[in-house]
């Protein structure tokens, strides 16, 4: 349920977002850190730091065993990512090992959202975070072809 | 100023079915309400009701959750309900979770937050869920009576309609301080009577508004909480008084017995004890209306609504056809666990889809079974809201119920209940010449005068017939063991003076 493949194309869609969004503002800073904190400061706002920290908390043990590069990642007591971005800065999403673990943190953390709220509500959670080109499947086709 | 207007309260809708009639029309905009009760009392489920009702994007609803229920579980299972749209979030309703706030700070500053988020969203509804886990923080500067006194003043006039959600004991209710600040209070209740659960609210109070007084008998189900209210909602309907019309029964002698049938919008109590034809009787009275173009509603609950039909198709009346036109409904209501209330809004509605204008209940002993115990106490009342109601829209009711026969006595009913029908018709068994036959008469007709004659009658395949003249040659034959005239004493038992009861 947390590991399905729509979560993981939905994940890669917004790495991939951020990652063209940080070239233009912050090249310096990872996509899954970005999409991480988008993700915390909306959620957390809306179910609270302590259960957004223990959500991701419960993403990140499920993630771990499918990516090494996961291994040195930890949740702080705020909710934030820590020690993902020192080794992850920008990479190239479909080969690059940290990348893959971007993909599979977002993807587990968004298929728990999906197994507790819901498909309609967990998508309309990401739309008050993401305009809808982000989470639109063609929108990132087409900025794949032209990166 | 004489001729200046008084101001004008918008009432906006509960999103509850049932609770608009019950406060009045609506709740009070800019309103500061509590919604109190025990856990599992469904007040989070009518708060979610009446945001998911009124927010919309450009009036949008804050919800704060506090302590307690986790906003993502709580929001897993609010979303089963049909009300709940995942479409208004987060552009009409915003949830904010304050559970943070409250563990690292005082209601002050929980109050500071709540007003940063208001300020900056400016919205039309909020909610605290539930305000009452944050009194529970020690050492907290702020007292809970002072952060409600200010958080009231603060939205009123942020223009908001507000509901704080709290945990309460039924015995918290006296001398409370906090309830003083609101403008409502609305109280839920869950009670266990014997095997079953009965919830109610009441609305303790409710500042401008005309709310119905009482407990309000209330059920939750995948459509969340329905609220069914004492007075049936027809207190904000327009009586329909009946224009003086007789019904006939379709039994020719019948109506003659009433000088012309049944008055409209009376309530006739047919009595009698098993097989003497008292559904046979309400069968023809709900036919004959349809003949005359009159819809009419059969509650039932000792038998299904095809053999119902069945039955009737026995005595030549066709009651499948009538169903299908949508002039007949027939209501199967046998739960074990209704509240007169929700039968009645059955039967209402029925009522209103098809424009009944005569209602059968076959019988008032399967309706009192088919209510959940704890409301069995309270049948004769029920009874007497629920006539009281039907009859003031013009339905005009036929109720049937059984009576132990009895040689020594003659009563119209076992659940003392005559007073509340304006006509009443016995019908008996009697032993006469070795057989055992049937009389009715009518006892009383509260609109007029009827004929006090005995007469017997025959079930047939025509339905009730009656026949012949009245019986003139007996005495006593309401005992059911009468004499016959010419006799010195009678002829099968000792006679005994009945005795008349109620």
């Amino acid at each position: 349920m947390t590991d399905a493949p729509g979560m993981r194309d939905l994940a890669r869609r917004l790495l991939e977002y951020e990652a063209d969004a940080g070239k233009a503002s912050d090249p310096l800073e990872s996509p899954t850190l970005r999409v991480y904190e988008k993700l915390r400061s909306s959620l957390g706002g809306f179910v609270g730091t302590t259960a957004f920290q223990s959500l991701a908390n419960r993403a990140l043990t499920l993630a771990r065993p499918d990516t090494l590069s996961l291994s040195s990642a930890w949740i702080s007591e705020d909710g934030s990512l820590r020690g993902q971005g020192e080794i992850e800065n920008q990479f190239d999403i479909d080969n690059d090992e940290a990348g893959e673990g971007g993909i599979v943190l977002i993807a587990r953390l968004l298929g728990l959202l999906r197994l507790f709220l819901g498909e309609a509500m967990t998508l309309n959670l990401l739309r008050n975070a993401w305009p809808g080109e982000a989470l639109d499947d063609r929108s990132s086709q087409h900025r794949r072809k032209h990166a | 100023m004489p001729n200046q207007e008084k101001v004008r309260i918008n009432k906006l809708p509960t999103g509850v079915p049932g609770l608009d009639e019950i406060v009045g029309g609506g709740l009070p905009e800019f309103s500061f309400n509590i919604i109190a009760g025990a856990p599992g009392s469904g007040k989070t489920t009518l708060a979610h009701q009446f945001v998911f009702a009124n927010a919309t994007p450009e009036h949008p609803a804050l919800y704060f959750t506090v302590l307690g229920e986790s906003a993502i579980k709580m929001l897993r299972y609010q979303q089963q309900y049909t009300f709940f749209d995942p479409a208004k979030l987060p552009d009409s309703i915003r949830f904010i979770n304050l559970s943070q706030v409250v563990l690292d700070n005082d209601l002050g500053a929980v109050l500071a937050e709540i007003i940063k988020e208001v300020e900056k969203a400016s919205p039309s509804v909020v909610v605290v869920d539930s305000f009452r886990t944050m009194v529970r923080k020690p050492n907290s500067d702020m007292d809970l009576q002072s952060f409600i006194q200010k958080l009231a003043l603060f939205l009123a006039s942020w223009q908001a309609t507000t509901f704080l959600i709290g945990e309460y004991a039924e015995d918290e209710l006296r001398d409370n301080p906090i309830f003083t600040v609101a403008d409502g209070l609305l109280w839920l209740r869950q009670t266990t009577e014997r095997n079953s659960i009965v919830r109610k609210l009441q609305i303790v109070k409710l500042r401008g508004q005309d709310s119905v007084p009482g407990l309000h008998t209330f059920r939750i189900t995948d459509a969340g909480v329905q609220a069914f209210s004492r007075t049936f909602g027809l207190t904000a309907r327009k009586r329909n008084p009946p224009g003086g019309r007789r019904l006939s029964f379709g039994v020719p002698e019948l109506d003659k017995m009433l000088e012309g049938g049944v008055p409209e919008g009376d309530s006739v109590l047919v009595a009698g004890s098993s097989g003497t034809g008292k559904s046979v009787l309400a069968t023809q009275f709900i036919a004959e209306g349809i003949r005359h173009g009159e819809p009419g509603i059969v509650a039932v609950f000792e038998e299904r609504p095809e053999a119902y039909a069945k039955r009737a198709t026995g005595l030549g009346l066709d009651l499948e056809t009538p169903q299908k036109d949508g002039k007949l409904t027939v209501l199967y209501l046998r739960p074990l666990d209704l509240s007169v209330d929700e039968t009645m809004q059955s039967i209402l509605d029925a009522v209103q889809k098809i424009g009944a204008k005569r209602l059968v209940i076959d019988s008032l002993a399967g309706f009192e079974m088919a209510l959940s115990p704890g409301f069995r106490a309270d049948f004769r009342e029920s009874l007497y809201r629920m006539i009281f109601a039907l009859t003031g829209i013009g339905v005009t009711i036929l109720s049937t119920v059984e009576v132990d026969e009895s040689f020594t006595e003659f009563p119209f009913s076992t659940y003392s209940i005559s007073f509340l029908c304006d006509d009443i018709i016995r019908l008996r068994y009697v032993s006469i010449d070795g057989e055992l036959r049937k009389v009715m008469v009518v006892i009383k007709m509260r609109g007029g005068n009827h004929a006090k004659d005995i007469r017997e009658y025959e079930i047939t395949s025509k339905g009730v017939v009656i026949l012949g003249q009245r019986l003139t040659k007996y005495q006593a034959l309401i005992s059911g063991i009468p004499i016959h005239s010419d006799e010195s004493h009678p002829k099968e038992a000792p006679f005994q003076e009945p005795g008349i009861r109620d």
